[in-house]
């Protein structure tokens, strides 16, 4: 006990310091853990959460008997495998593309560039979308005219057909360069005599990138991956909510757009509340999962 | 003397050029485009195309927004939001990452497993709605705030900063007699500026950017955020979801269009981040740690 003592009394700032942190943690993230019983439960927003009627599984088997979640659930998945495909790898491609730039100019130039879409909200990239891509005075129909395609030019912002890629694209040109900080920051870690020893064997530039580059950014693949797959579930309700209107809803709505309606909008607690539940379960199992193979396959990686 | 390239070197060298050249065109354009065609004549900028410079030259758009209330309103609250937000998040993030960076702190592992566990499970958005409800934070400037005050991911980025740093300085310190809150703000963070730079980008950017609790938690004009604004005006030609005020309230009966209007907007929105974002870059890249968020 004088030890415990002894070892607040030198101490106790340290504990102090965390204070404010998990008080936020506990009220902020615990609390609405244990609000997701409304899930199970019959509440209409008024009252105490804990007097509300528990009625089991029937806020998930309503759910799944609307079209309209089974279809947000479809697009919510559509939308992340996509994003994931094509989105996940496109900052590793820009990371060994710019770390193989040699001109220190150049390569300050690019990824200056390249990070600064990060820097601008879904609202305002819709509106420089809206700008380039617009039917009517966009710089894409300008210039598709100038090489000789008339007409023949697709409204791509309200368009069912190329909505995906709409958002996939744009998903791109936000994020990719923010996401090469990582995987650059893992490359000036890899020992440049790898390098030169390759070099010295043979190698190519192509070799050399698979080979070294890739293999020293793999634990960092994967702790990326993991975090990554475990969003899956949010299809990223700023970037849909600022992108879609009334013409694509049929492509556009996710989870997190039905729970906003549903809850919010006509005020259906539980149900929206039960959508949101599915949501996290999924996203927790698919980290676990991602997490045990990762494992399986290299007993360092992983997050945790 | 240097090797002589071969052709095949100078072709890689030369296509590497373009694609980076390329880059940099897709990234930055769009910016351009905006800000020109905000200065441009709205009947001259009508016909659309490259903006390289104002399509005839004009303020009148920019005279036009800078009469609407509004926009200042909205204005002001993004930059409350962001501030205020920014500066709570980085000393919460600070003041929970120094204890947990220090092996000694008993604990520690505990803590940080049950701060990690929320990066993998959430409770969601309704029961954080009915929390907020509950705090009476709904249509509050708090509400903009508080729930999203600590990122974890970024607590766990700074702490392995914080790890990095020699123990040696701080133990030579701790004999001189400084307790701990000297050691963080003499010792610690004096050696963190760049890891400090990144957090206030990161946190700062994310609540200049982020709107989903401007549409979630207030419903009060008064406390509008800027994005929210701004998705009102863009949204509100063909028939887009136009919700109260829209663009058309803006222009009026003059002779600006619609469409100018919604770039000037979008250029002023996008104008001061460009500033804060090229005078502070240098810091970004050396600022960022690597490696894994490991609990």
């Amino acid at each position: 006990m004088a030890k415990v003592w002894k070892y607040l009394r030198r101490h106790w700032m340290l504990y102090a310091m965390l204070i404010p942190g998990l008080a936020y943690i506990i009220i902020f993230k615990y609390i609405p853990m244990y609000g997701l019983s409304i899930a199970f439960k019959d509440y209409e927003g008024i009252g105490d959460i804990a007097n509300a009627q528990w009625v089991g599984w029937e806020n998930f088997t309503k759910l799944f008997s609307k079209a309209a979640f089974i279809r947000s659930f479809k697009n919510t998945v559509i939308i992340s495998f996509a994003k994931i495909l094509f989105g996940f790898p496109a900052p590793i491609i820009l990371a060994l593309f710019i770390d193989s730039l040699r001109k220190k100019g150049l390569k300050k130039l690019v990824q200056t560039s390249v990070i600064l879409p990060n820097f601008i909200s879904w609202v305002v990239i819709y509106g420089l979308m809206y700008a380039i891509l617009g039917p009517s005075s966009g710089v894409i129909s300008e210039i598709l005219t100038f090489f000789g395609f008339e007409g023949k030019i697709p409204d791509l912002l309200s368009s069912k057909e190329y909505f995906r890629e709409v958002i996939v694209g744009s998903y791109i040109w936000k994020s990719a360069g923010i996401g090469t900080i990582v995987y650059l920051a893992a490359l000036t870690g890899i020992d440049p005599q790898l390098y030169e020893a390759a070099a010295i064997d043979g190698a190519g530039p192509w070799r050399k990138t698979w080979h070294i580059s890739l293999a020293g950014l793999r634990t960092t693949i994967i702790v990326m991956l993991i975090f990554r797959v475990g969003e899956m579930m949010h299809a990223g309700f700023d970037h849909i909510y600022a992108i879609s209107n009334n013409a694509v809803i049929s492509v556009a709505d996710i989870i997190d757009t039905y729970i906003y309606r549903v809850g919010l909008e006509q005020g259906n607690f539980s149900l929206a509340t039960a959508a949101g539940f599915i949501q996290s379960i999924i996203g927790l199992v698919m980290v676990l999962i991602t997490n045990y193979v990762a494992k399986k396959v290299d007993p360092d990686s992983g997050i945790m | 003397m240097r090797k002589k390239k071969t052709p095949g070197q100078i072709v890689s060298e030369l296509l590497k050029l373009i694609i980076a050249l390329l880059l940099t065109i897709v990234c930055l354009y769009p910016f351009w485009h905006v800000i020109m065609y905000s200065f441009s004549d709205s009947k001259e900028a009508m016909s659309g195309g490259l903006f390289v410079l104002p399509k005839g030259f004009s303020l009148e758009s920019w005279k036009m927004l800078l009469k609407t209330k509004q926009v200042f309103i909205a204005f002001g609250n993004s930059i409350a939001k962001t501030v205020v937000g920014t500066l709570i998040s980085v000393v919460i993030s600070i003041l929970t990452a120094y204890p947990l960076s220090l092996p000694y702190v008993k604990g520690r592992k505990f803590l940080q497993g049950m701060i990690f566990f929320t990066m993998l499970f959430s409770g969601g958005t309704i029961p954080t709605y009915i929390l907020l409800k509950d705090l009476h934070m709904l249509d509050t400037f708090w509400a903009y705030v508080i729930p999203s005050a600590m990122n974890v991911y970024n607590m766990f980025i700074l702490r392995n900063f914080f790890q990095a740093i020699p123990d040696s300085l701080s133990e030579s310190a701790m004999l001189d007699g400084a307790n701990h809150v000297q050691i963080l703000t003499r010792i610690v963070l004096p050696l963190s500026k760049a890891a400090l730079a990144t957090q206030v980008m990161f946190y700062g950017v994310n609540r200049w950017n982020s709107y989903m609790d401007g549409v979630l938690y207030v419903n009060d004009s008064k406390l509008q955020l800027l994005q929210v604004y701004l998705r009102q005006i863009i949204n509100s030609i063909g028939g887009k979801q136009g919700i109260g005020a829209s663009a058309g309230d803006l222009s009026g009966a003059s002779a600006i269009t619609e469409e100018s209007i919604k770039m000037t907007v979008i250029a002023m929105s996008v104008i001061p981040v460009l500033i804060v974002y090229l005078s502070l870059q240098k810091y970004f890249v050396k600022g960022t740690m690597v490696g894994s968020v490991k609990g």
